[in-house]
């Protein structure tokens, strides 16, 4: 007979509250023989895991009869909405039939010829045919690259004018200095040259 | 909808309105441990096997009969009892059910299944059930095997809780015995 204050099997099959829990704990610490009839049940537990689930050999279909689903119209309230498909196919039917209803339901002669807008010509203006406007745009563009052209010309001519005057200058630079060096070779051409002369100092 | 968790007692609500794929999932849920505690206490794959479907076709049909879905589990292994005894009554019709002995419990049914303990331990554990009464063994399943609380089982197999208790005790006490003896005192 254990003395413990609540069944240690009740606290092994874990039936007992928190409270009471907590009793036996403090209980079984200070008692030897009380914390070895815990220990037997311990092990008594474990040793009976040791037999484990199976797995069952083939799933419960019955379900997926249908003589042992509801009442017909329930079935089928209960196929018509939880099928995505069918609903979808539903909505196009219901909408379907909402534009066949509108087309028909819809007021003779409303649309019957093709919707014109009016829109009144000023009456200061003369009429203009396409023609002259045509060649009136076609001579703003002729005018257009004719300016364009001239401002090409131009500027092209002022950087020729430019680029002649700097040849002009570089040339004239070139030939100064060309002279400049022709002139210091002649002198001493003369410098080192000098021509035989008598015993008396006169030239030969 | 697949990866959503769904509270049980909404499924059972959608189940109970009709709702097919919704029973399916509480199927799912608990077929398992159902056809485990029928195999356990019938000792057969066969019987299990069948009287798994007829519990599950059973709770389909009564499910809104029952007012609180919470109280689904004892429900459901109400049925599967009354169906296991069902059966032994009409297999020995002439024997007191309260009586009876399980028969075609096989040792291989009950170690049967994966388990990371020895085999040896497994066969002792077999032979241990083996010798307690069917009403002490259910007693073992529903509660080691299944969790149960004494008011469930008492729910489960209609009868006091002093009755469960007095069955699991009994039959603790000779488990016990068997699979944790007593240390020969003085000897290492």
């Amino acid at each position: 007979m254990s003395c413990s204050p609540f069944d240690l099997r009740d606290f092994a099959l874990k039936e007992l509250s928190e409270t009471e829990r907590q009793q036996v704990e403090a209980h079984v610490r200070g008692c030897a023989s009380c914390r070895e009839e815990v220990e037997r049940l311990r092990l008594t537990e474990a040793a009976l895991f040791a037999l484990r689930d199976e797995e069952i050999p083939q799933r419960i279909a019955f379900v997926s009869d249908k003589i042992f689903e509801p009442a017909p119209w329930r079935r089928a309230w209960a196929a018509f909405w939880g099928s995505t498909a069918r609903l979808g196919f539903a909505s196009a039917a219901m909408l379907s039939a909402a534009l066949i209803v509108f087309s028909l339901a819809r007021p003779a002669g409303t649309l019957r010829g093709p919707v014109t807008a009016r829109v009144n010509p000023p009456a200061a203006v003369a009429p203009v045919s396409e023609a002259e406007i045509q060649q009136r745009i076609q001579a703003a563009v002729d005018r257009a690259v004719a300016d364009h052209e001239a401002r090409l010309q131009k500027v092209f001519d002022e950087r020729v004018t430019e680029i002649e005057r700097r040849n002009e200058v570089t040339l004239l630079r070139a030939a100064s200095e060309l002279n400049f060096m022709q002139r210091e070779q002649m002198a001493l051409v003369r410098s080192s040259y000098t021509l035989p002369r008598t015993g008396n100092g006169e030239y030969k | 909808m697949i990866f959503r968790a769904v509270e049980e007692t909404d499924l059972i609500r959608q189940a109970a309105r009709g709702a097919v794929e919704a029973y399916n999932l509480l199927v799912s849920r608990w077929e398992k441990r159902v056809y485990n505690y029928l195999l356990r206490i019938t000792g057969n794959r066969e019987d299990a096997l069948d009287l798994t479907q007829d519990v599950f076709l059973k709770a389909y049909q009564n499910l809104r009969k029952l007012d609180d879905p919470a109280r689904f589990a004892p429900w459901l292994y109400r049925i599967a009892h009354n169906e296991a005894y069902s059966l032994f009554r009409k297999r020995r019709p002439e024997s007191d059910v309260e009586e009876l002995e399980l028969e075609a419990t096989e040792t291989s049914v009950l170690v049967g299944g994966s388990s990371v303990f020895p085999i040896e331990l497994g066969l002792a554990v077999a032979s241990a059930l083996e010798r307690l009464s069917p009403e002490q063994r259910e007693a073992v399943v529903l509660k080691i095997y299944q969790g149960f609380k004494f008011e469930e089982m008492a729910e489960i197999l209609s009868c006091p809780v002093s009755t469960v208790k007095s069955r699991l005790y009994t039959a603790l006490e000779l488990l016990k015995a068997e699979l944790a003896p007593i240390k020969a005192r003085g000897l290492s």
